[in-house]
């Protein structure tokens, strides 16, 4: 007979279910047209190739990764606040909510699909973002060593020794201003702190009354993050070893985001080079803060009355 | 069959805090006890605002109850896995309006477990049954509302549930929706599975019942079998074709010989209703027997 329900065992947890969550998600936020923002990231990009053409070489390029890695976290960070904060709040309001909780889902696999449809998000647009940039920079590092290199037709040389020195000059400087694996650091960087960001957006909704109020909540969050790091070495130096700032302190960087540890960005663009460690080290708090925020917003959101 | 019921709801009652500066209370619903055989198509009928939308939360683990207990096929509500058994079709539900018919059964399938030619299959044959075929490609944001109303019902059983929640099911659609949905309830029953849907539209939980429990400001007033509720034990109706007024004085003497009272007579009437839904339908038929030609 058709009606006989196959006998399937519940799981109580399954990836496939997450899964399904989080692919429905990316193809939302796809479908939404969130990636119109890239058209806007690639015009910043190309108008920077442009805008400092008349500096030193170094300069040229370091102004170049500046204001493109200032662009990409400015997006990516945005977005990890503003695409997540309508997520949950719109599967309420139109009662999708209901039609996916009245399956074998259960919240923590609702919530962690939807961490995961971001995180894809992010994935996608912060890899795409990267491949133009690295392109972008490896053709300007290009036309800058052949300009650099041109120019020296009319610097007199007392031997071909010193000009090949000099060539070998404009060459090291360019490849260590250049594309490299060590810029990779800074794309990570930016990954851990969008996805913090999602979590912590993720965990503001559950209890939100609004999406304004989400977003708002979080861009909050998101500068405490930036600047604790910074107010905690001032007011621990003055504090000078007492154990109840250090305490306080230590509170404050769990219950809210710090950032300090992904703050590479200005040592990637000036070249200097981050230790793999760091960037595992990023990794693992970035895996410590989601799983954190998360266990919160399950909490809350199991006993969220719909 | 088993003893155990598909739907036990007993005693329940549900307390909303009313938001504001006074702790006010308001009891939605309060005290009900019901119970649906599997198989049995039940009928929760009132006004808006009597509680049956949250009766049916409740049942469904989406809300919690202050106090009673609920339970589907045995197994308590709270329980994430009693959802196996059970598909819902909310009040005026929206689904994902980026999706289309087709990715929507997808997406809702793959939840269940179904995966691969199984899931396939599946989304084939639900929109076989719910008419869609022809809209399976169609986003879901230029669907009418009856046919949300019919995809919503292929999502709550595309897994093949032993037991259907079905909340207005019909509100908002026009006569010959409505007239599409009460016949794909008629299906489901046909195939055994156990329905139970609330309206406050009375000749739809009628037409498809077979028992109904009648709930006011939160509290079940009667309970039971259509028949039961609905019959006039003593009384009798008769429609002939083709009536003469001879024969109508033959009839009277006879009642009135064999001590029967007459109580009226008269020419049925076609219910508005009917009438619409003969014409459009035969209008349809005709459509598409011409578009079947060309
Ligand atoms: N979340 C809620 N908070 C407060 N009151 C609610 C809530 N949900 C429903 N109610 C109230 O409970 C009563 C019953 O609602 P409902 O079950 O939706 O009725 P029905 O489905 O029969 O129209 C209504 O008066 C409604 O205002
Ligand atoms: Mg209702």
């Amino acid at each position: 007979m058709e009606t006989a329900a196959p006998i399937r065992r519940h799981r109580s947890f399954s990836f496939g279910r997450v899964w399904t969550i989080a692919t429905g998600t990316l193809t939302q936020l796809v479908r939404m047209k969130v990636f119109a923002f890239m058209a806007i990231f690639a015009v910043v990009l190309i108008g920077a190739s442009f805008a400092f053409a008349d500096l030193k070489t170094e300069q040229e390029l370091k102004m170049l990764k500046d204001v493109s890695f200032a662009a990409i976290q400015l997006f990516c960070m945005l977005f990890a606040i503003a695409g997540t904060a309508m997520l949950i709040p719109r599967d309420v309001e139109d009662r999708t909510l209901y039609t996916i909780l009245c399956k074998p889902v259960s919240r923590l696999e609702y919530l962690l699909g939807k961490l995961g449809g971001m995180v894809l998000v992010l994935v996608i647009s912060l890899g795409a973002m990267d491949l133009l940039f690295t392109g972008v920079l490896h053709l300007k590092q290009r036309t800058v060593v052949e300009q650099n290199v041109a120019e020296l037709e009319y610097r007199p040389f007392r031997s071909q020794e010193e000009r090949e020195k000099a060539v070998a000059e404009i060459i090291e400087v360019a490849t260590q201003q250049g594309a490299s694996w060590n810029l990779q650091a800074g794309m990570a960087a930016i990954l851990a702190k969008s996805i913090v960001l999602t979590a912590v957006t993720l965990l503001v909704s559950t209890f939100a009354t609004s999406t304004l109020f989400t977003i708002m909540v979080s861009l909050a969050l998101m500068v405490i993050g930036h600047a604790q790091g910074l107010a905690r070495e001032v007011l621990l130096d003055e504090a000078d070893g007492a154990v109840l700032p250090r305490l306080v302190a230590g509170g404050v960087a769990v219950l809210f985001p710090d950032f300090k540890t992904f703050d590479v960005l200005d040592a990637v663009i000036t070249g200097t080079v981050v230790p793999g460690v760091e960037v595992l080290k990023m990794g693992g708090l970035c895996g410590i803060y989601c799983v954190l925020y998360m266990l919160a917003a399950w909490v809350l959101f199991a006993d969220k009355e719909l | 069959m088993s003893s155990v019921p598909a739907v036990s709801v007993e005693q329940l009652t549900r307390v909303f805090r009313v938001p504001g500066l006074r702790r006010r209370e308001f009891t939605a619903v309060s005290d009900v006890s019901l119970e649906v055989q599997p198989g049995e198509v039940y009928g929760l009928i009132g006004p808006n605002g009597s509680g049956k939308s949250t009766t049916m939360k409740v049942l469904l683990g989406l809300l919690r109850a202050t106090s009673g207990k609920c339970a589907i096929f045995g197994r308590d509500s709270a329980r994430v896995d009693s959802r196996e058994e059970v598909g819902y079709l909310p009040e005026n539900p929206y689904f994902y309006k980026h999706l289309t018919g087709a990715e929507t059964l997808e997406f809702y399938g793959k939840l269940c477990g179904l995966r691969g030619r199984e899931l396939r299959e599946r989304i084939g044959e639900m929109l076989a049954l719910v008419d869609l075929e022809e809209s399976r490609d169609r986003r879901l944001g230029g669907y009418s509302k009856g046919m949300l109303q019919r995809i919503g019902l292929a999502q709550a059983i595309i897994h093949r549930p032993r037991l259907v929640v079905l909340d207005e099911p019909t509100a908002g659609v026009d006569p010959l929706g409505s007239r599409q949905i009460r016949d794909l309830i008629l299906e489901l029953k046909r195939r055994g599975i156990t329905v139970i849907l609330s309206s406050h539209l009375l000749e739809q939980v009628q037409e498809v019942c077979d028992r109904i429990g009648i709930i006011f400001r939160g509290r079940m007033l009667r309970e039971g079998s259509l028949a039961q509720i609905t019959e006039v034990g003593n009384r009798s109706e008769i429609v002939l074709e083709g009536m003469t007024p001879e024969l109508m004085e033959e009839i009277r003497a006879l009642a009135a010989a064999r001590g029967a009272k007459w109580i009226h007579d008269g020419h049925p009437r076609t219910t508005l209703e009917t009438l619409f839904l003969e014409v459009t339908s035969a209008a349809a038929e005709a459509a598409r027997a011409s578009a079947g030609k060309s």
